[in-house]
């Protein structure tokens, strides 16, 4: 896949075709298909969106080894923010579903005591993920939120908000993790079955989902955590 | 841990060189030399090194496969080159060692490629579960806390960790949900053990 840095005149339409991995990234930024031969910068300023926002998150999202140090400090909080509640929304509305939808035929078609067991599991992780995502709308977004809007303000000290990043980063628990277990669980102990290519899909899945889920924690430690921390000393 | 560091590499100014900078980090147990590339697989099949410095010279691309798999464990590959050298060729190595590098370049490229290498807790990936271990799996997803299971088997909570962290490691599973749906699969219990 690409390792490349992209720049804000590589056409949109070529970032996708050469890697399907920035597909998942277009709704998060209301971005339709139907590129055409418009540049990332074009597609932006058509869609209003900071330009160099985007690129920050394509090349974190393609690039494992890029690390966004020089950037962070002209993110805006505001996009960031509604840049995670996208893809928190795309995870709850789309994609858990679609995985739930997909072990519940496999516990249908291979008639197993295991399977039944495997969907069980899979229902107590979704659980943790809700929990997990809502702690961050409901919590830590708010809170990050409430002080971009002091900053702005220019207010000298954050009224009656009882919380700090610190807590956030504490409580940032690795939700991909148990994805192994089912990876392991499908690709090495559960013994061969006819069901036509249904396991497969579940791990093709399961494996975007894991390397979305990587990367959107990247993002958060990485990106929004640094930010929040100096929004936190300017006002301390 | 005892460490090997094989350095083949023709020229004896630039094998020396690498030999004294590499014994001056500190982090290896012993440092062989290959001179001649014709010594190279049986050097490396007798040491079984964590590393080797390679001059490319040495072997073609599906070479340095080869060399990888005559090791039981992980070997990481460093390329010594001397000068410009074609891309194909570098991208092989997982690091490369210029010739023109400092020493504390060539340390930091050597230490980072060490912290590379998967130590112990990979080296034995497949091997299947012993009894003890089946045991303490059993236990453990019929829902026992870790001082149950302790109390039942009459062992210490600190043995009890650590059988978890074998069978974590060796199943690739590490969530008590996950273990259980292996069980079944292994008939270690069954469904009814676990409603």
């Amino acid at each position: 896949m690409t390792d490349i840095i992209i720049s804000g005149n590589t056409k949109l339409a070529d970032i996708v075709m050469q890697d399907p991995r920035a597909l998942v990234l277009l709704p998060r930024f209301g971005i339709e298909l139907g590129l055409g031969d418009r540049t990332v910068r074009q597609v932006c300023e058509d869609k209003n969106i900071n330009t160099d926002f985007f690129m920050l998150m394509v090349n974190v999202f393609l690039n494992h080894k890029y690390f966004p140090d020089r950037r962070l400090k002209n993110v805006d909080i505001d996009m960031l923010l509604s840049y995670l509640e996208n893809s928190h929304r795309y995870y709850l509305e789309e994609k858990i579903p679609y995985l739930e939808n997909l072990i519940e035929e496999f516990k249908n078609k291979v008639e197993h005591p295991a399977t039944i067991q495997l969907e069980k599991f899979f229902r107590q992780y979704i659980v943790e993920v809700r929990e997990h995502l809502a702690y961050e709308d409901e919590t830590a977004f708010p809170y990050v939120a409430a002080l971009s809007q002091q900053i702005k303000k220019d207010s000298s000290h954050l009224a009656d908000i009882d919380y700090h990043i610190g807590v956030f980063e504490e409580r940032h628990d690795n939700i991909e993790e148990k994805l192994t277990d089912l990876k392991s669980l499908l690709v090495k102990y559960f013994p061969p079955s006819n069901d036509r290519y249904i396991r497969i899909r579940i791990l093709r899945e399961l494996m975007e989902f894991e390397d979305d889920l990587i990367n959107h924690a990247r993002i958060e430690d990485k990106v929004l955590i640094p930010i929040v921390e100096q929004l936190e000393k300017k006002i301390s | 841990m005892a460490r090997t560091l094989i350095i083949a590499e023709p020229s004896e100014i630039i094998r020396k060189g690498l030999v004294h900078i590499s014994e001056s980090l500190g982090l290896f147990s012993s440092i062989k030399e290959v001179a001649c590339s014709s010594m190279l697989h049986e050097t490396i099949k007798k040491h079984n090194p964590q590393m080797v410095l390679l001059n490319p010279s040495f072997v073609n691309a599906d070479g340095l496969l080869e060399l990888k798999d005559l090791t039981r464990t992980t070997m990481m590959i460093a390329g010594i080159i001397y000068s410009l050298y074609d891309d194909d060729i570098v991208s092989m190595f997982d690091e490369v060692i210029m010739v023109g590098d400092t020493r504390q370049k060539i340390h930091r490229k050597i230490g980072g490629l060490l912290e590379k290498t998967p130590g112990k807790n990979r080296s034995k990936p497949s091997e299947p579960l012993s009894a003890r271990e089946l045991d303490v799996l059993k236990l453990l997803v019929k829902g026992l806390s870790n001082k149950e299971i302790s109390e039942k088997l009459f062992i210490s909570p600190h043995t009890v960790i650590s059988h978890r962290k074998n069978i974590t490691q060796k199943l690739n599973i590490k969530s008590v949900a996950g273990l259980t749906v292996y069980a079944i699969l292994n008939e270690l219990i069954s469904m009814d053990d676990v409603q």
